[in-house]
């Protein structure tokens, strides 16, 4: 913006101002009637969702599983899907800074006349891709389920069989969360993308006796599960049988 | 103009035809009085800024001392599998200043690496090396598994998934008669040799180990 | 010597006269309600010869507005009232609490929730009125962003404005440890290391932070220090800066909003 923007600009807002109504009350109403709407808002989410207080905090737990405040989901979703170590400290702490950099300096580096949203595609797409990626991190953070519980619908097929089936693959799963598989595997919406492949569909892939090979004798750095006692060990393979 | 003024300029306020200046003053009234009010303020306010800031700041430079405590018998642990153990870090905040430790037996033929030669017992912590989190044995995959970003480590607590930086922290452990103590804790770095403790998502391989110093606060034995 | 005529008094200067009456008002006889009213009007009037605030008042109150403001630009107001909300329910939260991390902290938290009346409903206004002041931030800032609002000559007022969003964040962090059940605790180890990952000063920054190389002793009435005392001094200092820019360089128009100068104008123009 050169010297005659900047007149050109401050002549037109005076003219504008000056048609303008005074702050109070024309513009002090709406206020207020935001600010009702606003503490009816809070109100009404104190009186619905309360204020639940968790267990106390013990440092000794290994079963707690963490989760952020909801505004900090998109934060908590970057550290879980930047997977190489080299790259945690970008996560944590360089993504994060250099964002906060750029929102700084904003007035500085986009210094145009213009202020019409249409007329600034740059900005606007930039601003409003920002927005989409943060809502689509806020929502996969809130998604990410334990790696020690699996919640997936049980197939239509093993429904159908019931009995024995249907008892066999609830215990497996309960099995396999507890053995830290979605550590490495997805099953469903569960579990992290890698290093191991998915396993929803499994079954589709690996015949039974190819599934209890795998897990006596993996490709590292999966570990064996020959030492399972073999109850455990068969309810696992009857999960993953059953996934298909 | 300005050139001619510059030439004019004498040290001597006397000269400058200030109007009563004394003879051999070189700094005007304004400008002492300028002077004073700059320095006696700051003055003033660095009083009061410095020692609560030193105040504030005074815990990272305190070395807090190093102690033992005993987490059980020798017949208590195995060296094929960890056993939890709980042990206080923090004094006098009760249950807040304790944290969990897995502890084994050194097993010869696992613990290969040269820096364990001599640890009677090899004790892991269970906060992630990623950020914090408390990882937890799993003992059908041989794994720690941390329930926030998902890092996964074998059975010596080396990375093997997920994004921790480096291995899980240990315990430096003694056997003192029959009773198993720990002491304070050290970081590794990947071939697990030993540094000061060092937080969480802090890696130690190549320059890591200078780009996050070691605290006063916190030194390995 | 005859004696002179009274020369008449001269009029009052116009500051010292009585003012006429309002419609509506009967002058000097107007029963209890009226010499309230009078007394009220001469309290304010004592104040105002002393501060003259009216001027102030005035120039913040009435000044114009451009035509075209809409509902988006209630956000900022709702913002701040959002935040007084926060003031005035953490106040009242403080009466009760504890920093004592030994227990005390989580018990006083939960007497508050589950025996102290209305307690539940005040802890619930905090606890929600934090998400909605964030997200209030949030919306505030998107307005400004795509009405291109933080351009000349409002680009301090942009700069003040992600300084209170920083600190608003920082807020909800250090408030988030208080109640110091699971989620807290372990959200605020999580928070402190994500400090610690900045190269060189980040270990010196996250033991500032605990107070000490552990979880300590400290570390809860360093956090409810923070949270209650040094950050929200620092938000309405700057909320103050922000809104005294605002009423200076006036509210933004839309950026669609265009003034159509009169031709007799546009001659004086150059």
């Amino acid at each position: 913006m050169n010297q005659r923007e900047k007149e050109e600009y401050l002549r037109e807002y005076a003219t504008l101002k000056a048609k303008g109504k005074p702050f109070f009350p024309y513009a002090v109403a709406k206020d207020s009637a935001m600010a009702v709407v606003v503490m009816a808002i809070i109100i009404a989410m104190s009186l619905v969702l309360g204020a639940e207080l968790g267990s106390k905090a013990n440092p000794t737990t290994t079963t707690y599983v963490p989760r952020p405040e909801w505004y900090f989901f998109f934060l908590f979703e970057v550290l879980r899907v930047v997977k190489p170590p080299s790259l945690v400290g970008l996560a944590t702490i360089g993504v994060p800074t250099i964002g906060m950099i750029l929102l700084f300096l904003l007035p500085f580096y986009d210094r145009g006349p213009e202020r019409r949203p249409e007329r600034r595609p740059v900005a606007t797409i930039t601003g409003i891709v920002v927005i989409c990626a943060m809502a689509f991190l806020t929502y996969e953070g809130a998604n990410a389920g334990s790696p020690t519980a699996i919640e997936t619908t049980t197939p239509a097929a093993v429904k159908q069989a019931g009995g024995s089936t249907l008892a066999e693959y609830e215990a497996g799963k309960k099995v396999v969360a507890q053995s830290g598989c979605l550590a490495c595997h997805k099953i469903g919406d569960n579990g992290n993308a890698g290093p191991g492949p998915n396993l929803t569909h499994i079954a589709s892939r690996l015949p039974r006796q190819g599934i209890a090979r795998t897990l006596v004798n993996p490709t590292a750095p999966m570990p064996s599960f020959k030492n399972l006692p073999p109850k455990k060990f068969t309810a696992i393979v009857n999960f993953l049988a059953l996934s298909k | 103009m300005s050139d001619k003024r510059s030439k004019q300029k004498s040290k001597y306020t006397l000269d400058r035809n200030i109007p009563g200046a004394f003879e051999g003053e070189t700094v005007t009234r304004r400008r002492f009085m300028t002077g004073t009010a700059h320095t006696a303020g700051a003055i003033a306010a660095s009083a009061f800024a410095l020692p609560a800031l030193g105040f504030a700041i005074g815990p990272i430079f305190k070395s807090t001392p190093h102690h033992w405590e005993v987490v059980g018998t020798e017949g208590m642990f195995t060296d094929t599998n960890y056993v939890p153990v709980v042990l206080t870090v923090a004094p006098n905040i009760g249950e807040a200043g304790k944290t969990t430790v897995y502890v084994r037996k050194f097993n010869p033929e696992l613990d290969t690496d040269p820096y364990d030669k001599g640890t009677p017992y090899i004790a892991i912590s269970s906060r992630c090396a990623h950020l914090g989190c408390p990882v937890r044995w799993v003992d059908a995959a041989e794994r720690f598994i941390c329930p926030c970003h998902g890092g996964v480590y074998d059975l010596l607590g080396r990375r093997v998934g997920g994004p921790p930086v480096r291995p899980l922290d240990r315990f430096y452990t003694r056997v003192a008669g029959e009773s198993v103590e720990v002491g304070p804790r050290f970081s590794v770095n990947s071939e697990l040799k030993r540094f000061s403790p060092r937080d969480p998502g802090e890696p130690l391989d190549g320059i890591g180990q200078y780009l996050y110093p070691s605290r006063p606060g916190a030194q390995k034995l | 010597m005859p004696k002179l005529p009274k020369l008449p008094a001269p009029p009052l200067p116009p500051p010292l006269r009585e003012p006429p009456p309002r419609p509506g008002e009967a002058n000097g006889e107007g029963g209890p309600i009226e010499d309230a009213r009078q007394a009220g009007i001469t309290v304010v009037d004592w104040v105002d010869e002393r501060t003259s605030l009216s001027g102030a008042a005035r120039w913040m109150m009435f000044r114009k507005v451009p035509k075209g403001t809409n509902w988006f630009y209630t956000l900022g107001s709702a913002t701040m009232f959002a935040f007084l909300s926060q003031a005035v329910t953490g106040v009242f939260l403080a009466m009760y609490y504890r920093p004592d991390p030994a227990g005390g902290a989580y018990e006083s938290i939960r007497y508050v929730t589950n025996d102290v009346f209305l307690g539940q409903f005040v802890r619930g206004m905090h606890k929600w009125g934090s998400s909605v002041m964030v997200i209030l931030v949030f919306l505030h800032m998107g307005r400004t962003f795509f009405f291109g609002a933080y351009k000349y000559p409002r680009e301090l007022n942009w700069v003040i404005g992600v300084v209170l969003l920083i600190l608003t964040m920082t807020m909800s962090f250090t408030g988030y440890l208080l109640p110091f059940d699971q989620r807290a605790y372990w959200a605020t180890i999580v928070g402190v290391n994500i400090n610690g990952t900045g190269p060189l000063i980040g270990p010196y920054l996250s033991d500032f932070l605990r107070g000490g190389s552990e979880f300590g002793a400290t570390t809860l009435s360093r956090f409810y220090a923070i949270h209650m005392l040094l950050v929200p001094g620092l938000l309405a200092a700057l909320i103050g800066a922000h809104l005294y820019l605002v009423a200076k360089l006036g509210t933004t128009a839309p950026p669609w909003q265009k003034a159509e100068t009169r031709p007799e104008l546009r001659e004086t123009e150059v």
